[in-house]
């Protein structure tokens, strides 16, 4: 049953269409990633369910009940925003109570409450200190307290880890799930990052020009792209026309399709390989290798054709450049695209 | 080495001449008789007789008052309207700079006898000069108020805190004023200073509008250069350092910087 239900939802700005009928559902508990290059209408598109934006057609149903024209406040949906927007003027408690003071809480519950949520986002202690006298990590941290403190039906995450460092942003990434997870929240969070996405999310909804080009979880959008744009954006896929990878494979494919095949699917080495019917077999040599820490990437022509192939530092020996080596992609590891 | 006294050296003759006519002033309003090169004995008298004077202390009391209202009254118009601006209508926001800033461009003298000619023989309470000179200089102090609300509106990225309120909870209205106008209080209220120092020192349109309606300091000075030079002196001192007083809040203040701890 979905709680978030998008429907044909259009948004334009004066004659820019940013939102095409774009189509979602979101299940209650899970942690679902809108993931997408810039300007392709993912922080539009949280905006309009955090009731910041109007959209221009379409509807937004918030389980069950209606709220494309709701006012902000009355969603009962909290936000995380990229700059933190912490209140300048107020102290760690203070912002975190702002919410709860408008609900005319007693000042017992609200001392209690915050007292809580400040435990689950490892900030005890801070109370009184001010936006300003804190670090990126903890200013987001808050920003999140201050949020989750209000149990909204739907916590919406804009990028909260795009201004951290990329130490920081890996602890904060695994904290903030496991308080979706400690808390049964719905979460809904936005990134231009797959690697992000990819280790978050329950489900990601992949966006491109205002519509959804594909949702799944991580493996089946990183295993399963349908779409060159998909194929393209998650992980490091070699794109490859039918007429060049036939002449990588010098004839071996005959398909008609494009191929999309991930690098870490090309089996390397020096000495021949033996025939495999499930597999294209072909010779390539090594035009350069780059070091991405544990991994190895070689780019290899074939016959003209180029194509990525990534290894594991301790699997493989290392090929020289102008390496005339072996190259072997079994024919399950090559995905049909199209677009 | 001549590099690093020229500094010093420049700064030194703009402070002189600045200050060397307050000084002359003020010991020609404490000088007795003052005939030929130097002046024979001191004397506060003048200054004994201002502050005795009531019309003098009442006067200061009325500057005050007609400085501080229109400024009041002129910050809270103006939040309003920005408000408007910043939470519904922000292309608006251009409109509003041409309209704030055209007093600067218009003389004092201009605006108050365009006031008094419109409005000079209009029923009350339109006709009555004390409201004329009030809503005037919520005009004078318009571009001013406005300026510093702006440039505090900026600093404070008002648009996302607004934001963020409303997902708290807050109307956009709760919003604006629990959260925004706090955060600017520091600059608003600088810039309101600085106004309040402005309407103090002005006698042309209090002079035309008001003049003996309303007698304030600066019209006290006037009459007060028919009788006495050194009379006038030691008001002058007197308001000087009035102002001077009122600028050194909004320099305590400025040091104080925004909340937040951000000191």
């Amino acid at each position: 049953m979905a709680y978030i239900e998008i429907k044909r939802l259009c948004k334009s700005f004066h004659k820019t269409q940013v939102l095409r009928d774009t189509e979602l559902t979101i299940e209650k508990g899970r942690f679902v990633t809108l993931l997408g290059p810039s300007g392709c209408g993912k922080s539009t598109l949280l905006r309009c369910i955090a009731g910041l934006e109007t959209p221009t057609s379409g509807s937004i149903l918030l389980d069950g009940e209606d709220i494309t024209r709701l006012e902000p406040q009355k969603r009962s949906i909290g936000m995380v925003f990229q700059q933190y927007s912490l209140f300048p003027n107020m102290t760690v408690w203070e912002n975190i109570a702002f919410g709860l003071k408008l609900k005319k809480l007693p000042k017992e519950q609200i001392a209690e409450e915050i007292a809580d949520i400040l435990r689950v986002v490892e900030m005890t202690g801070k109370e009184k200190q001010y936006p300003s006298q804190l670090s990126g990590g903890q200013q987001q941290r808050v920003a999140l307290a201050r949020s989750i403190v209000l149990k909204p039906k739907v916590l919406l995450l804009d990028e909260p880890l795009s201004a951290i460092d990329a130490k920081l942003r890996r602890s904060l990434q695994s904290r903030i799930r496991e308080i979706h997870k400690e808390l049964n929240l719905t979460s809904v969070f936005v990134t231009h990052d797959q690697d992000e996405a990819m280790v978050m999310s329950d489900v990601i909804h992949l966006l491109n020009d205002g519509r959804i080009e594909q949702s799944g979880t991580p493996t089946e959008l990183y295993t399963s792209p349908r779409t060159r744009f998909a194929a393209g954006f998650i992980g490091h896929y070699n794109l490859l026309s039918a007429a060049d990878f036939c002449a990588a494979t010098r004839g071996l494919y005959e398909g008609t399709s494009d191929i999309a095949v991930r690098p870490e699917t090309v089996a390397l080495s020096a000495e021949p390989l033996p025939d495999e019917p499930d597999a294209y077999l072909f010779r390539a040599a090594v035009a350069d290798s780059v070091s991405h820490g544990n991994v190895l990437r070689y780019t290899l022509l074939a016959n003209g054709c180029k194509l990525h192939a990534d290894v594991l530092y301790r699997d493989a020996a290392v090929f020289e450049n102008g390496a005339e080596i072996c190259a072997r992609v079994k024919k399950a590891d090559c995905r049909p695209i199209s677009g | 080495m001549k590099r690093k006294a020229g500094g010093p050296i420049v700064m030194l003759l703009i402070c002189l001449y600045l200050v060397i006519p307050l000084v002359f002033t003020f010991l020609y309003a404490v000088s007795g008789d003052w005939s030929g090169l130097l002046p024979r004995g001191i004397t506060f008298r003048y200054y004994a007789e201002i502050f005795s004077d009531p019309a003098f202390l009442l006067s200061l009391l009325r500057t005050l008052v007609i400085s501080v209202l229109p400024v009041v009254l002129c910050t809270i118009f103006v939040l309003l309207a920005m408000f408007v601006i910043t939470a519904y209508h922000p292309w608006m926001d251009r409109y509003m700079q041409i309209l704030c800033t055209i007093p600067y461009a218009i003389q004092g003298v201009i605006i108050a006898i365009s006031v008094l000619a419109l409005y000079a023989n209009a029923p009350p309470p339109l006709g009555n000069r004390i409201l004329m000179l009030t809503a005037t200089y919520c005009v004078v102090a318009l571009p001013y108020i406005y300026q510093g609300i702006k440039n505090s509106l900026n600093s404070v990225n008002a648009g996302c805190l607004i934001e963020a309120a409303q997902i708290l909870g807050a109307s956009k209205f709760a919003a604006f004023f629990r959260v925004i106008v706090p955060n600017i209080m520091p600059g608003v209220t600088v810039s309101a200073m600085l106004s309040v120092s402005i309407l103090f020192g002005d006698f042309v349109v209090v002079n035309t509008l008001a003049g003996n309606y309303y007698q304030t300091a600066q019209v006290y000075l006037y009459h007060a250069l028919f009788r006495s030079g050194q009379l006038s002196s030691a008001i002058v001192i007197a308001l000087f350092g009035l102002t001077l007083l009122i600028s050194l809040c909004v320099f305590f203040l400025k040091r104080r910087g925004a909340p937040g701890g951000m000191r």
